[in-house]
């Protein structure tokens, strides 16, 4: 069973997200900013971190910095969220592998994360 | 905007909200901690979202944090409609972050900590906490409340951060985060009757004068659009000007006659009389001598446009070519919602923009039935008057009487006649099996005039007046007669014989 790490300072959001994540299939973690998901990673390594961006004491942008510099969490894919537009966040933004903006339907989301689990587990023959 | 003087005043932040700063003079005042309190529905999250957004386009940076109240999503959806909403300014200047569960798992302190850290985190001019009354719930005690709220004010002192607290309200009388704050803003949205009107009161403002009493508002797609209450925003006239008396034409040159050579300029003058009697046809012709060095203006609640350039058409009156020549404006508020104060700074605005002078008001019925407080209008007409007259309008204003038979009425507010410096009454009267129009003129304020009663007809040319009704009495009765001549005999049998 694959775990998704769901970091998001609205707890309604992190709710919502926890209960559709769970009808398919997956095991998920929580946190509620950058900070707290630094701490979880360290405590149980997940498959992909689905993240918002505006979240106090650290933000998204702070979060994929610190996974993208620590190697034992380089390769996590991301999933950014956020109500702003992703061009509003791409100068703040690197190394995350898809971007969701708020709001949006479970279905897109599952088919987001099924889709980046397909091309890790069958990655393109170069 | 700075107050320049001693050196120890403090800057002001304008909310970026017209109305708003001019209940404010001039706005908040920097690193004040300012409650923002009202109901729900009331629209404090509009109203904050408005000032942040405007506060990011002067240059300011924000934070806005949540502590379970509505998602940012959510709120971010409904403020996409809204004119001041701009999605650029998200997340660069402004910085959406919600608090609950650093008040659940670190309480207040925790609160106050991520307060601080936003603000020198995101370089924040501007922090908004909504949710601010559960904040309150989580207090151990009213001590440790207060504590919170001192140390939310040491804090915005310390970084010159303004910070606005959003809540439903306390069910205490003088909760003491009132006392404590250096203002409070309160939002209402009151029942009368059917409608409803929504207020803005500024309960507290240390430190500043403001506008006092209840400001009315209206939520569009611009955000709150508030309108000061009118008898406070120009208890005195804004601008000072030397009067020197002057004329100008009615438009009827028998009525300029009648009237000592026209109508008093930069005076209001009443027009009153029962429906149909040629109120609106007088205001037309009033402002059909509009021109480039007299520009008029058509302010009314009921006729369309269309309706009205048709009617004066028929009265000789291009109205149509006068807009086109830019002399007259029409301005058309049917009667709907709008409160008295909008209607009052729409009429000040519309004079003040295009230098009116000639304004025709048709007519008083429609202010006087936005009014939620009928008591308010003398005053409120008073200010109104003061305010134009500064501005250097002249006004015609109608007045519908309820009789269209019968004594004279009694002009539409208490304390009117003092009002006006003018007054011009229109009348029906019966007369030889006939309904026939009778004008006179009942006050004209320091000047002779001519008070003898005239009948007049409306044509193709609009209002002719006729000669003086000599022999004709109790015409304002609308009931005249030819005088009755009492003989000698006839007195001394009880009786009276016509003549």
């Amino acid at each position: 069973m694959r775990t998704v790490l769901v970091v998001d300072d609205e707890f309604g959001t992190v709710e919502v997200l926890v209960a559709a994540l769970e009808d398919a299939g997956y095991r998920t973690l929580t946190a509620a900013n950058g900070r707290r998901a630094l701490e979880r990673l360290e405590e149980n390594k997940p498959d992909l971190v689905l993240s918002d961006f505006m979240m106090p004491l650290m933000d998204g942008a702070a979060l994929v910095a610190a996974m993208r510099a620590a190697p034992a969490f380089r390769d996590i894919p991301v999933i950014m969220m956020s109500a702003a537009p992703e061009a509003a966040l791409r100068k703040h933004l690197d190394g995350y592998e898809a971007f969701l903006r708020k709001p949006f339907r479970v279905p897109a989301l599952l088919a987001m994360i099924a889709a980046i689990f397909a091309r890790r587990a069958d990655p393109p023959q170069s | 905007m700075t107050q320049h003087g001693t050196g120890l005043e403090l800057e002001r932040v304008p909310t970026g909200i017209a109305g708003l700063d001019r209940i404010l003079c001039g706005g908040l005042l920097r690193g004040g901690v300012y409650i923002i309190e009202g109901v729900p529905g009331t629209g404090k999250t509009i109203l904050a979202n408005q000032i942040c957004f405007d506060h990011v386009a002067a240059g300011g940076r924000v934070a806005f944090v949540t502590v379970l109240a509505e998602s940012h999503t959510r709120m971010l959806q409904h403020l996409q409609p809204m004119t001041f909403y701009h999605e650029d300014a998200i997340p660069d200047r402004l910085y959406y972050v919600s608090a609950f569960r650093i008040l659940e798992h670190e309480g207040l302190k925790g609160i106050v900590d991520l307060l601080r850290r936003e603000i020198k985190g995101h370089q924040a001019t501007l922090v908004v906490l909504d949710g601010f009354g559960t904040t309150e719930e989580s207090a151990s005690s009213p001590r440790e409340f207060k504590k919170f709220v001192h140390e939310i004010q040491s804090h915005a002192a310390a970084l010159d951060c303004t910070v606005l607290l959003l809540t439903n309200g306390s069910e205490r009388e003088v909760s003491p985060e009132y006392t404590m704050v250096d203002g409070m803003i309160q939002l209402a949205d009151t029942l009368y009757d059917q409608r409803t009107e929504r207020t803005l009161q500024v309960a507290k403002f240390r430190g500043s004068d403001f506008l006092p009493g209840r400001h009315s508002f209206r939520i569009t797609c611009q955000g709150l659009e508030i309108f000061p209450r009118v008898e406070a925003a120009f208890a005195l006239p804004t601008v000072r000007n030397e009067y020197s008396p002057h004329r100008q034409s009615s438009g009827i040159a028998s009525l300029d006659a009648i009237l000592g050579g026209g109508l008093l300029a930069e005076t209001s003058i009443g027009i009153y009389g029962p429906t149909g009697i040629g109120k609106t046809t007088l205001g037309l012709q009033y402002l059909a001598r509009s021109s480039a060095a007299e520009l008029g203006t058509f302010f009314g609640f009921f006729e369309s446009p269309e309706r009205l350039r048709a009617r004066a058409q028929t009265l000789g009156v291009d109205l149509r070519g006068l807009e086109r020549q830019g002399a007259v404006e029409l301005i058309w508020y049917p009667q709907g919602e709008h409160t008295l104060d909008e209607l009052g700074h729409q009429i000040i605005e519309a004079v003040r923009r295009r230098g009116v002078k000639r304004l025709f008001i048709d007519g008083y019925t429609g202010l006087a039935e936005s009014a939620t407080n009928p008591e308010r209008m003398t005053r409120f007409v008073s200010t109104l008057g003061n305010e134009l007259r500064a501005l250097k309008a002249t006004v015609l204003i109608s007045m519908e009487s309820r009789n269209i038979l019968g004594t004279a009425a009694e002009l539409p507010s208490k304390g009117m006649s003092s009002l006006l410096e003018g007054l011009i009454l229109l009348r029906y009267t019966e007369l030889e099996g006939r309904i026939r129009r009778v004008v006179s003129v009942t006050k004209i304020r320091d000047s002779g005039f001519d008070p003898q009663l005239r009948e007049f007809e409306i044509t193709e040319r609009g209002i002719e007046i006729g000669e003086p009704m000599h022999g004709i009495e109790a015409a304002l009765s609308g009931f005249a007669r030819e005088p009755r001549v009492v003989q000698p005999h006839d007195r001394s049998q009880g009786r009276l014989r016509e003549d």
